[in-house]
């Protein structure tokens, strides 16, 4: 009854603010952006034209790749981190017991919070003078004395980093497990039950099987969320030592705002934008074979 | 029904008293004032209350930015137009915002101002460019080697006597860290570009070398930063420096010196009321901080300039202000009575220093102090990302070879400067 | 009854786990694991709030103690006068949130009606075209909008942070709008068409009732990220008196080169950040749980 002309264009009128909204503050900008990396353009002085000179500096920018470099690492090391410490408390909680309910909630509070108040909670927990950390493993005799968490050695850094991240977002995947495991038919376990499986033979066959689909999504979502990680580094690590924990969003931050330098940010940008796309279509053609 | 009334007006309240509040300032006649936020705050607090006394048709507004933001927050808001009156720039930032024509020249109004003679020579220099003037000090820190009498006599040496040569702080710091306890001889920070810069350079100056880029373009040059780089890294090695030092990145820099349990370290002159604040008990003295040669000493004179950004529309009040500062009166009851440096060198006879040797030991530091002149540096040398402070940590936490060091950080700062 | 029951639509659902698992022993086990996950999760905010009740001296004690000794409320006094002082700072993170909020709703409930019930040419298209938020990472977007707004005056309002986090919020949200409206019964429309109502009183009287848990996903997702983001607000607000919440934290903190960290100031700030957070999640917890699995399962 709808498909007339005026229903048409009805619609689009309805659509029409959003559509403009993306156009101007999304689409728009991401068209800036790559005319801005052709300029180099200081905030305080005019642009000036340089073609690809943005992108050949990017080439030869050492820091730039070892900021990709450990973005990519911190990404290898916290996705599976992640998955897994989700997956088995996903699978110790999805019964709907009222403690197992509990614990489901209380391990999705930190998710609720924000990523810099996280960050700035567990820099303080890991400072050396005045953090809990230390001080637990001072008390508990596992370390001698306090441990430099940040600044010192850059892999430590980002375990501790990783730790907070984990505490942060782990309830995330978590509850995504619980809820594709719960929409497993109960007909399937009872059946490999008879067959006598056990606990974790089921796991196996039937609940990793069947929930790989979203298992797959998390993973997705947590390369996108590692790729992008900002918050978390500039807090907590500042990049230090020898910058080698200074993510790829950290140098474009440094180089548009700090440094001054907002057609090089825009030049780094768009690269990092491009690898991120990459990678969300390789993991979605993975998902469709997988699910196929 | 009436519930929902309430909320569509709540709302509608919030937002658009959200919008005022942005567009309309607190008062109109305030002038703003912007200043990075740090150990000097207590006493721009000072200097603004004394102005606003005397101005109160044209108080002055004071808002702090964090330190390591500062530049970037500048430049955003010239970029968004929305200036502040007044900005206290930390002075090694001047060159750059002058060179981009973005501070308002005050030349002409400072003309036949005698006060400017006298007024501190490294921020005079850095607050001109081509012959033109964009800035007056707002104040002025100075580095110099502190030391802990108490532990001098405690290590058997004489608390009279500090060292003059870094061959001597090495002796006496390894003297000092042998007391043993939680005392070491020195301190080094590890994630501070910018103490270092301060504390760490003059060892470098002293030495004979320079650190940005000279005449010719060229950074790091002399044999006076390998030699501070392996005696770092020899007092690193030899356990003269607290463990937690790798860590600090100027958050406890300040805190350091009056723990008391710190021997010697260079620091600036806030540092004097900060240490008798934390631990009133303990003696300390004031040296300069030497270099390879006995007897040698440099030092960093830093602090802020006060300066116009390019769209004030304040400018006869906000040079009032500054004429205001470098006045005989602000001087002696502003900053000598906290115990601050003048920034005029002929307001240093007055009755507050006399009190207090300790100002007048830090004020020597003065005659052998430099400002590094350079459009970039915070990218080269202030950020806590760049080639300074990496070439610091590599040298002073790694064994890598100290002239490889030194190139790569050479060629990271020529990069830097060549850029536009 | 706790809402993560209904977490899974086509539910009910037995013991089966706990009843695979041999006998009583493995049982407590359980119990004893939950509990201690529950321990690990709570403890990092159990003693952050904690800390921001301890007195100056002891919030900068080395070591730490656990728990504070004397209870006091110094550090909240010093952080309702921190520079521009407490009020202004939740007024800009409220109304920010509060504007992200409006402008989120007033954009994707008419899109989300459009897409569901009206036949537009292209409309797949148009709706890719609405997430492309997804593709391109609002943090690789920020050079380009600082610069826009530095034209169009949008820097340093609360306005222009709220249209970055609508920005960010706009996919998800149209998601959630457009199954919401295609999940109503269209019959109820149909019968109000035959009474001759405009596809405008339809929209109002029968779908917005209609889609009101989706109305409430939205806006607690868009309060959550307006309230907690970082980056943006970083970038486009460069005057105190207009800083948000989390960037004042960060700024306390970063009272560099000299002036320190004020420990029990930051912890009262955390504190008072994570309250509306977590309020809002104990509180709507059933839109939460049902707005994270629809906005995440595409």
């Amino acid at each position: 009854m709808y498909a007339s002309r005026r229903a048409r264009l009805t619609g689009l009128l309805y659509l029409a603010p959003a559509l403009l909204f993306v156009l101007v503050f999304t689409a728009w900008p991401m068209v800036q952006m790559a005319w801005m990396s052709l300029h180099s353009w200081s905030i305080i002085e005019p642009p000036k034209w340089v073609g690809l000179a943005n992108y050949l500096r990017a080439w030869n920018d050492r820091q730039f790749w070892t900021s990709l470099g450990f973005t990519l690492e911190y990404t290898a090391w916290i996705t599976p981190v992640l998955i897994v410490t989700g997956y088995l408390l996903a699978l110790l909680v999805v019964p709907n017991t009222p403690l197992r309910k509990l614990t489901r909630a209380v391990v999705f509070v930190p998710v609720v919070i924000g990523l810099g108040v996280s960050s700035l909670l567990w820099y303080w927990l890991f400072s050396y003078d005045f953090g809990l950390v230390n001080r637990a493993l001072v008390d508990l005799g596992v370390v001698a004395k306090p441990v430099v968490w940040f600044g010192e050695d850059a892999n430590r850094a980002m375990w501790a980093v990783i730790t907070s991240i984990v505490w942060k977002v782990v309830g995330f995947g978590m509850l995504l497990f619980v809820a594709a495991m719960q929409s497993i038919p109960q007909e399937v376990n009872e059946a490999a039950m008879v067959d006598g499986a056990s606990y974790w033979q089921r796991v196996r066959r039937i609940t990793l099987p069947l929930t790989a689909r979203t298992v797959l999504l998390v993973t997705l979502f947590s390369i996108i969320g590692s790729l992008l990680a900002f918050d978390q580094f500039y807090l907590m690590t500042a990049g230090q030592p020898f910058n080698k924990t200074a993510t790829s969003v950290f140098w474009i931050y440094l180089n548009s705002f700090p440094y001054l330098k907002l057609g090089y940010g825009a030049a780094l940008s768009l690269v990092l934008a491009v690898i991120i796309l990459l990678m969300t279509v390789a993991q979605m053609a993975l998902a469709r074979k997988t699910h196929a | 029904m009436r519930f929902k009334a309430y909320l569509r007006a709540m709302a509608l309240g919030v937002a658009t008293s959200a919008v005022m509040t942005l567009t309309v300032p607190a008062f109109a006649d305030d002038l703003i004032m912007w200043e990075r936020s740090g150990g000097n705050a207590g006493m721009v607090d000072r200097l603004i209350e004394m102005w606003n006394e005397k101005n109160p048709d044209r108080r002055i507004q004071l808002t702090y930015i964090p330190h390591a933001e500062m530049v970037a927050k500048l430049a955003q808001a010239i970029a968004s137009g929305d200036v502040p009156d007044l900005m206290g720039l930390d002075l090694i930032y001047g060159p750059q915002f002058e060179a981009a024509g973005q501070l308002v020249d005050i030349t002409d109004y400072f003309k036949d101002d005698p006060t400017l003679k006298t007024a501190s020579p490294g921020h005079m220099m850095v607050a001109t460019y081509d012959d033109r003037l964009y800035g007056v000090p707002l104040y002025a820190d100075v580095s110099a080697l502190f030391y802990n009498k108490d532990l001098f006599e405690k290590a058997g040496l004489d608390p009279d006597k500090p060292p003059t040569s870094l061959a001597e702080v090495r002796a006496y710091a390894d003297k000092i860290t042998a007391l043993g306890g939680d005392v070491k001889g020195y301190f080094l920070p590890g994630s501070c570009a910018g103490c270092n810069i301060f504390t760490v350079g003059p060892l470098m100056w002293a030495s004979g070398a320079t650190i940005e880029p000279n005449a010719d373009g060229e950074p790091l040059v002399g044999d006076g930063v390998k030699q501070v780089l392996q005696w770092a890294r020899d007092m690193i090695k030899a356990g003269n420096v607290h463990d937690d030092a790798r860590a600090e990145n100027g958050e406890t820099f300040h805190l350091r010196f009056g723990s008391g349990k710190v021997g010697m370290m260079g620091t600036g002159n806030f540092n004097i009321t900060l240490a008798r604040d934390q631990n009133p008990d303990m003696n300390f003295g004031i040296a300069l901080l030497p270099g390879v040669e006995p007897g040698s000493a440099a030092s960093f004179i830093g602090g802020d300039l006060v300066t116009i950004p390019k769209g004030s529309k304040r400018v006869d009040d906000a040079v009032d202000f500054m004429k205001f500062l470098l006045s005989d009166e602000v001087q002696v009851e502003g900053y000598a009575k906290l115990l601050n440096l003048t920034t005029r060198s002929d307001m240093t006879d007055n009755q507050y220093f006399e009190a207090e040797p300790l100002v007048q030991d830090v004020a020597k530091a003065l005659s052998v102090g430099r400002t590094p002149y350079t459009l970039t540096f915070f990218e080269q040398i202030n950020s806590p990302q760049g080639p300074w402070l990496q070439m610091l940590q590599r040298a002073y936490y790694t064994d890598d070879d100290l002239d490889e060091i030194i190139a790569g950080a050479q060629d990271q700062m020529k990069a830097i400067a060549a850029q536009e | 009854m706790s809402a993560e029951d209904t977490l899974v639509r086509p539910a009910p659902r037995g013991k089966d786990a706990a009843q695979a698992m041999p006998g009583g022993r493995a049982a407590y086990l359980v119990g004893a694991l939950c509990m201690v996950i529950i321990a690990i999760m709570i403890a990092p905010l159990l003693v952050s709030v904690a800390a921001s009740f301890k007195t100056t001296a002891e919030a900068a004690a080395i070591p730490p103690t656990w728990f504070p000794h004397v209870l006091s409320l110094d550090s909240y006094e010093r952080l309702w006068s921190y520079q521009d002082g407490l009020p202004t700072y939740l007024f800009n993170s409220a109304g920010t949130a509060v504007l992200t909020i409006l402008i989120c709703l007033g954009l994707t409930i008419p899109a989300g009606y459009a897409l569901a019930r009206f036949p537009i040419p292209g409309k797949e298209l148009l709706f890719v075209f609405l997430l492309l938020a997804l593709i391109i990472p609002y943090q690789a977007l920020l050079t380009p909008l600082f610069f826009m707004f530095a034209e169009l005056r949008l820097t340093n309002t609360l306005a222009g942070l709220a249209i970055i986090h609508t920005a960010i919020q706009i996919p998800f949200s149209i998601y959630i709008m457009r199954n919401s409206f295609e999940a109503v019964p269209r019959e109820l429309e149909e019968a109000a068409v035959i009474d001759g109502c405009s596809s405008w009183q339809v929209l109002l009287r029968i779908y917005l009732p209609a889609i009101r848990p989706a109305i409430v996903t939205v806006a607690l997702f868009a309060f959550i990220t307006s309230w907690n983001e970082f980056l943006a607000a970083l970038v486009i607000m460069n005057k105190g008196s207009i800083f948000t919440l989390p960037l004042v934290l960060a700024a306390a903190r970063q009272e560099t080169s000299i002036g320190g960290t004020d420990w029990g100031m930051l912890q009262s700030g955390i504190t008072i950040a994570i309250i509306p957070c977590v309020l809002f999640y104990v509180l709507l917890q059933k839109y939460y749980v049902s707005g994270f699995l629809s906005g995440a399962v595409k």
